[in-house]
């Protein structure tokens, strides 16, 4: 993205006549329509993304992405198997997660016993338990749309969704 | 496009306004209508609103599995947040930059760059075909003329900022420059030039080909 200035320089170059314009609108037309056809939203996403309403969900907290370590660490050149590392916050409680290709492991603090489920979708996730001390481990990898689901002594709470 | 789940469907056939009250009020009523849990507001907002989604997403060039994941992970959160955003009527907006900012994690993320090195060679080879696909495939073969194809080929090879943009001016109905704006992180003022410059070019090489 760093070269989306460049090639402003000459961007104030003599407005398009009258005629011109209406030849790149219908340019611009003719491309909308070869998308249409060569690049459409494939109808089954649409219909994970009509399904999603199942999502909306205000009796939930949203425990918002604090920290990810693809954007807020510094990128380690070569570590291409090192833990992607999230956290989360809701209010007082902090979910910290570590995301590895052998599956994810994390942390529920203040700790304390929760139901997890792992999501990656619409429809119920896998179940997980934390033990007393809010800690819990997942052996599967997740891959693609990821969020947890907590069942806590004070009621649900949703991570922001994010991919992995 | 299904036509006629719920009156507001008919947003697909309001005029363009680039981001006008028009449609923004619409979009605001629909987001208003899916809070209170009616899912065909919803469902209309799905159908109104998945091209700018996935322009957004093809714009960024990801591999087919990631533009994929993205777009769901774009939907879910918009689901989930949906009676939290503080302006209904900029949704549009709101997708758009979620699914920029989507896109330039998964982008960054060393095990995808690895995976996605050559986004364009894997899409052709890593496609899983539905049914449905398989159907839109067939039909788009009869579809596909000559010009169409020259058209696309052109298209996609222009220099990376013109595919970007043009990418998502596609989207349809045809995004605003406040959605152009966040799904690209540029200035709306910048945008129009840069499309005028972008259509001559695919112009100049249109000519280039004789196919103008």
């Amino acid at each position: 993205m760093s070269d989306m200035n460049d090639d402003l320089d000459d961007v104030f170059e003599e407005e398009a006549l009258p005629d011109e314009e209406f030849a790149l609108e219908l340019l611009e037309e003719e491309l909308r329509r070869a998308t249409a056809i060569l690049d459409p939203v494939p109808p089954a996403l649409r219909q994970i993304a009509v399904e999603a309403f199942a999502l909306h969900d205000l009796d939930s907290r949203i425990a918002e992405l604090a920290f990810d370590s693809v954007v807020d660490a510094l990128p380690v050149r070569g570590a291409t198997g090192a833990p992607r590392m999230l956290t989360f916050h809701a209010g007082e409680v902090t979910i910290d997660v570590e995301l590895t290709p052998q599956g994810l492991m994390g942390q529920v603090l203040p700790p304390q016993s929760a139901r997890i489920e792992v999501l990656s979708g619409p429809q119920a996730g896998s179940p997980l338990a934390t033990d007393d001390m809010g800690r819990f481990t997942y052996e599967a990898s997740p891959a693609g749309p990821f969020a947890l689901r907590l069942r806590t002594g004070e009621g649900v709470i949703v991570t922001d969704w994010l991919t992995v | 496009m299904t036509a006629g789940v719920v009156p507001s469907t008919a947003y697909d056939d309001l005029p363009y306004t680039r981001g006008g009250a028009v449609d923004r009020a619409d979009v605001g009523a629909l987001v208003q209508s899916a809070v209170d849990g009616d899912a065909a507001a919803w469902k209309a907002l799905v159908e109104g609103l998945s091209p700018l989604v996935w322009s957004v997403v093809r714009a960024h060039r990801l591999s087919d599995a990631d533009a994929h994941e993205v777009y769901q992970t774009v939907w879910f959160r918009f689901a989930q947040h949906l009676g939290r955003i503080r302006e209904p009527d900029k949704a549009k907006s709101w997708l758009a930059s979620t699914a920029r900012h989507e896109c330039l994690k998964v982008l960054k993320s060393l095990r995808r760059l690895t995976v996605t090195d050559d986004p364009q060679l894997l899409d052709r080879i890593s496609e899983d075909r539905t049914p449905e696909q398989s159907f839109i495939d067939s039909e788009e073969a009869a579809a596909q003329s000559e010009r169409v194809r020259h058209l696309w080929q052109e298209f996609e090879e222009l220099g990376e900022r013109c595919r970007q943009l043009l990418r998502i001016l596609m989207a349809s109905p045809k995004p605003g420059y406040q959605e152009v704006s966040a799904a690209l992180g540029i200035a709306v003022g910048s945008i129009g030039p840069l499309r005028q410059r972008c259509l001559r070019r695919l112009r100049a090489r249109l000519e280039a080909r004789g196919a103008v």
